[in-house]
């Protein structure tokens, strides 16, 4: 019997080593397996710190949802981390323009013909207001 | 002969007090002028974070709500210990009126809620 948990901390574990194996191409070193386990199991913690946070935050917005904006206040305190997570939101809305975009004139020429050329990326935060408060 | 102006700080007494207050042994001199940058260091990150919740409320204000958040992510509060149990803990008896409401006879609420 498999709980919850233990699938999700599977998951972690697997992309855990997978991202350290990249970490180790790059550096020319090596992970033990102890390590690997290690990393995977800090990240699990995290995750759970994490989503008490941005719980909180979303609660003092008075939201119910988890926005951008909130995932930008957590990781507020370091500036690196910051920039980072602004430029990929920021392209994250530029490509949810894009689609939104495409399909209105999609739905503006009404062509019996699909677009066989479709790949759309699972986009997981829905950022409606883009524009930075 | 004018005074130069300072940065605005705590009274250093008061922070030498409470810290040997809490640690309960003898502090060398300069432990405590660490500990007093320490402190001047704390309120500026203090304000940046509260600032940044403030915004993120979209006010002007901060109001309690922001400060529980603050304390909430400092640690200090948790589900098993709230705000209103370190009021009571820390705090003296008049800024625990202020904050904790008690109801008294004739269905009075003091103190009154703002709004």
């Amino acid at each position: 019997m498999e709980t919850e948990a233990q699938r999700l901390k599977a998951a972690f574990h697997y992309t855990a080593a997978r991202l350290c194996e990249e970490v180790a191409e790059d550096k020319g070193i090596c992970f033990s397996r102890q390590a690997i386990a290690a990393v995977s199991e800090i990240t699990f913690r995290q995750c759970e710190i994490f989503a008490r946070d941005l719980e909180m935050f979303a609660k003092h917005g008075k939201r119910s949802t988890v926005n951008v904006e909130d995932v930008k206040l957590l990781a507020r305190r370091s500036n690196s981390l910051l920039k980072h997570i602004t430029q990929k939101s920021d392209e994250l809305s530029l490509n949810n323009l894009e689609q939104k975009e495409k399909k209105k004139k999609k739905s503006a020429a009404k062509k019996g013909r699909r677009n066989s050329n479709e790949h759309e990326e699972p986009v997981a935060i829905v950022n409606e207001d883009s524009n930075m408060a | 002969v004018r005074r130069e102006k300072r940065e605005p700080s705590l009274p250093s007494n008061l922070v030498k007090k409470m810290f040997i207050h809490y640690v309960k042994m003898p502090v060398a001199k300069d432990a405590l002028e660490a500990v007093e940058r320490c402190v001047n260091l704390y309120f500026k990150h203090l304000s940046n974070d509260l600032e940044a919740y403030v915004n993120h409320a979209r006010r002007k204000t901060a109001e309690l709500a922001d400060l529980e958040l603050l304390m909430r992510r400092q640690g200090l509060i948790t589900d098993k210990m709230p705000l209103n149990v370190l009021v009571e803990r820390h705090l003296p008896m008049e800024y625990r009126k202020l904050l904790i409401p008690v109801a008294r006879s004739g269905n009075k609420v003091i103190p009154q809620k703002p709004r």
